[in-house]
């Protein structure tokens, strides 16, 4: 896709638009002088909110906000008000302001535009002083941004689209525990992306009967086999028979084919110490990798993160319960805002959307969180809903994982969407093949393994695709069933929430 | 690899074949770019249109291996053997007889090592970075050492032979150098006589061709002879050629560099004057008439 | 036994124009391909002997092969595997990585289990061919 230059609405920079551009944004109202600390009540645009002058500073936190005001709030006030609630305001004038540098932590809302196609919505750009965030706090930086805004009455709705982080801010974060090379370095695995595969079903399987499915799998061809998000520690499995079992599975499974392989324990629990506890025994037992839940909250993963650095074990994410806050448009928080914390707060894989599979996810949005899990530098592409250029200033790369409804048959979209570097995850369709869950291994793999050597060989395989795996499965049974059993089976239903700009051809200059 | 995936055709329009290729573009930026060197440029349209052809008989099935395409370029110093090779590895990559089209152009030095064991890696080295394309050894029979058996020279002329030989269809190897010592190289070294599928040899420019040289250089560096100061170049060539180390278009290349100086130097002595861009364009025959080569001795290497 | 290590490993084996195929793609994403051999390919072995150093600067696949080929002579009943490294800024490291010639026979691992309290079994890989000296392990 080329860049910026076919948008059709205009680019909003971190620099304040031409006046004429927009005439929202013209006049700064804020009140000086003594008057502005008078006692009483004073509207959040004139307390200094609102600052159409500002140029945000290289250092600031810059966040965009969809902001929804009630009917008959004006844009401005609402958008000044986001300002301020999630900085220093509260609903009067207090005097103790003046004995502080007050201007310098009022956060300043400086651009305010409507949000194309979507009457009554406003993206509102709001410049934060990094001082106001503790280095290295996932938890600082959200309870700023996002803790006491969300239900402010005047507002119908509010959704944080996207944060520029400024490089001396992710500059006080670990970032991912191992990172995408260092992980491709331990797992010995380089130039394909990775497979994986949630067992299934998710619960109800006793310890050793779990053990056979991550054996299976894992002979079959699988780099990994996953814990699902709610396995924890059950009456039907106990946490450590479910790690005793899977650890006998990945060094059977190991040994029998000569790569290294990894189950992700999934060590979420109730406390920090009993997921500290299963962390070790992860460790004790040589697993290379451990799972961790986005419900434990942010200090939690941190904690984990750190962890996992200090005793070289690759983090895996699985974002459960994100869609409670991340599918609605006009409401919550973007995903692409929570990959950013996450790649600040130190995982190594974080599910972030298949396009072709059964979970939420728009080809260009998808693209856009991929981007910024594994790129350096993210510039901002609107078309991709990334909205401002950033930094990542060498923090290690994040594994993106495409999980949910995905088969061997749609090998060729899956690398074409979602590139080399990535997990694949196949859970049904690997423990679903009709040959078995080892079959249903080797079917992906080599489904796999034939389009990236097609690819390298310079063929067209996005549409040659289906050619490709049948001449793969000429010579793999598998695969040919695989294909036959899955090939009608696709998700198309409309997505939630997608960019709003879109880009259009235009006239080449 | 680019297999030629073309299926086979018993019947072919040359017209079409030529323009596909694009062989007439290099061929015509040769005759332009390049001054004088018929003999070579009738040469190397002979070469063309036997590829041209050979391509065909391919296509056509007709073709018998890959064919032998090692030259052998002899000339003196400056003569354009350099710049003959880059056109024509890219009419060799045009017509699929060479891969990639890059010419690696070396010297003994970096095909023969100083002790045991180095030569081979070195020209390994050497012949796997010029692989799909034009390996291009200038002064080639440096490679021999007829008076010291044991000199590594002679590993790595094994291995250009051997390559040269099974690896025709990866690389085509040009050895260049002065013609006489050319001759007795391949004399005492037949086995690259038998694998040099053509000889070209590059005269010495003449006089008028010299000059003409000269005033293409100077036009693309935007400065031009005053009517004077081309008559004095015209003299100072016939010297220049009779003195120690004369090698044609690279002797016209420095000596117009010293030219350049020299009225640089002449513009600066005099700061009171008005510079417009013709003063600044021009050559004029004082800038020539300081070079040594007017004066007396002549003796000097490579003469101001 | 058919150890799957590296890129291709569950496709039949590549032939020498897959093989130069694939080559020819690294070096135009200007990686530098090193060829590497083995008599044990334990999954953590991750230094198999050099043949020559990298191979920086070619381009063309052909130059590889001249290489692989004299590495077939020598080594040709041993793993053989060809790297590709990448030397921009943020990756540093292998980029792609594949098996291109094997033993004749490969007799794999086996799988010890050195059991401790607790049902804690410690796991230990070992190579059946590095059961044997190091340069008669094939023979």
């Amino acid at each position: 896709m080329p860049p910026n230059e076919l948008m059709t609405a205009s680019i909003p920079t971190n620099r304040r638009s031409p006046p004429e551009e927009n005439n929202m944004n013209m006049h700064s109202m804020t009140v000086r002088g003594k008057d502005r600390y008078k006692s009483g009540v004073m509207e959040y645009k004139k307390m200094g909110y609102w600052e159409p002058d500002y140029v945000p500073k290289d250092t600031d936190v810059i966040a965009l906000f969809r902001v929804t005001p009630q009917d008959g709030v004006d844009p401005i006030e609402a958008s000044a008000a986001v300002a301020g609630e999630s900085s220093t305001a509260t609903w009067t004038v207090v005097w103790t302001d003046r004995l502080t540098a007050a201007e310098k932590y009022r956060a300043k809302c400086y651009r305010v535009d409507p949000v194309p196609n979507s009457p009554g919505q406003y993206f509102a750009y709001i410049a934060y002083d990094i001082d106001l965030f503790e280095p290295g706090s996932i938890a600082n930086l959200s309870a700023s941004i996002i803790g006491n805004v969300f239900g402010f009455k005047p507002l119908k709705a509010l959704r944080l689209e996207d944060m520029r982080l400024p490089v001396a801010y992710v500059k006080t974060f670990q970032g991912p525990a191992t990172g995408i090379v260092v992980e491709r370095e331990r797992m010995d695995k380089f130039g394909r992306p990775l497979l994986g595969a949630t067992v299934k079903p998710k619960l109800g399987l006793s310890g050793r009967n779990y053990g056979r499915v991550v054996y299976e799998a894992l002979k079959g061809g699988l780099d990994f086999t996953k814990d699902d998000e709610n396995i924890n520690s059950q009456p039907f499995m106990h946490w450590r028979e479910r790690f005793l079992y899977c650890m006998e599975a990945v060094n059977k499974a190991q040994a029998a084919s000569g790569e290294i392989k990894g189950t992700y324990l999934n060590v979420t629990a109730g406390t920090m110490e009993d997921m500290y506890e299963r962390a070790e025994f992860a460790k004790e037992l040589g697993s290379v990798i451990i799972m961790i839940d986005l419900v434990i909250g942010y200090t939690a993963i941190q904690s984990m993160a750190k962890w996992a650095r200090r005793n070289d074990m690759i983090l895996h994410l699985h974002r459960a319960g994100h869609s409670t806050y991340t599918r609605q448009r006009s409401h919550g928080v973007s995903f692409r805002v929570i990959a950013k914390w996450m790649r600040l707060a130190g995982v190594d894989h974080i599910h972030a959307g298949t396009v072709v599979g059964k979970l939420e996810g728009d080809p260009a949005t998808t693209r856009g969180y991929y981007d910024i899990c594994r790129e350096d530098y993210n510039p901002a592409r609107l078309e991709h809903g990334v909205f401002f250029d950033q930094h990542w200033a060498s923090l290690n790369k994040l594994m993106p994982v495409a999980s949910g409804g995905i088969h061997a048959g749609q090998m060729h979209q899956l690398l074409d969407h979602l590139g080399e570097d990535v997990i694949l995850q196949f859970g049904g369709g690997t423990i679903g093949h009709p040959m078995g869950i080892q079959a249903g291994a080797t079917a992906n793999r080599v489904a796999l393994e034939a389009m990236i050597l097609a690819r390298n060989e310079g063929r067209d395989y996005l549409h040659e695709g289906p050619e490709i795996l049948a001449k793969a499965a000429e010579t793999c049974t598998p695969l040919k069933s695989a294909l036959e059993v899955w090939k009608d089976v696709t998700f198309n239903y409309e997505s939630t929430d997608m960019p709003d700009y879109v880009p259009t051809p235009s006239v080449a200059m | 690899m680019d297999v030629d995936t073309t299926p086979m055709t018993d019947a072919v329009n040359l017209r079409d074949e030529l323009e596909a290729v694009g062989i007439e573009e290099i061929l015509s930026q040769l005759d332009r770019e390049l001054i004088g060197l018929k003999p070579v440029k009738t040469r190397i349209r002979e070469i063309a249109s036997l590829l041209l052809i050979e391509r065909i008989r391919k296509r056509m099935g007709l073709a018998s291996g890959a064919p032998t395409l090692h030259m052998s370029f002899t000339g003196n110093p400056g003569t354009g053997k350099t710049t003959v090779a880059l056109r024509i590895a890219s009419i060799l990559h045009r017509l699929g007889f060479v891969r990639r089209g890059q010419v690696v152009s070396v010297t003994r030095d970096e095909l023969v090592g100083q002790y045991i064991g180095h030569t081979a890696p070195k020209t390994k080295e050497i012949l796997k970075k010029a692989m799909g394309g034009v390996l291009f050894i200038d002064e080639a029979y440096y490679l021999h050492r007829p008076d010291n058996e044991r000199d590594y020279g002679q590993e790595a002329i094994e291995i250009l032979l051997q390559v040269m030989e099974t690896q025709r269809e990866d690389l085509v190897v040009i050895l260049a150098g002065y013609g006489d010592r050319m001759d007795k190289f391949f004399a005492s070294n037949p086995g690259f006589r038998s694998r040099i599928a053509h000889h070209i040899d590059f005269p010495d420019y003449a006089d008028d061709e010299l000059l003409a040289i000269a005033e293409l250089m100077l036009r693309d560096m935007n400065y031009g002879f005053t009517p004077d100061a081309r008559a004095e170049f015209v003299r100072y060539i016939a010297l220049r050629r009779n003195q120690p180390l004369f090698s044609n278009a690279r002797s016209i290349r420095n000596a117009l560099d010293r030219l350049r100086l020299r009225q640089a130097n002449r513009l600066v002595a005099d700061l009171d004057h008005i510079l417009t861009a013709d003063d600044i364009r021009s050559i004029e025959a004082s800038d020539v008439l300081a070079s040594r080569v007017f004066g007396k001795g002549g003796k000097s290497a490579e003469a101001g | 036994m058919r150890i799957t290590q590296g890129c291709f490993s569950f496709l039949p084996d590549l032939t020498d124009e897959q093989i130069s195929r694939q080559v020819q793609y690294c070096l135009e994403q200007g990686w530098a391909v090193n060829i590497e051999f083995t008599d044990d390919p334990h999954p953590r072995n991750h230094f198999w002997e050099m043949w020559g150093l990298p191979m920086f600067d070619l381009r063309d696949a052909a130059g590889v092969m001249m290489e692989l080929n004299e590495c077939r002579k020598v080594y040709g009943n041993s793993y053989i595997r060809l790297s590709a490294f990448d030397s921009s800024h943020g990756w540093e490291s292998v980029r792609l990585s594949f098996i291109v010639n094997r033993p004749k026979e490969e007799p794999g691992f086996r799988l010890e289990r050195h059991e401790m309290a607790g049902r804690n079994i410690r796991y230990t890989t070992r190579s059946y061919a590095a059961d044997r000296p190091e340069g008669r392990r094939y023979d």
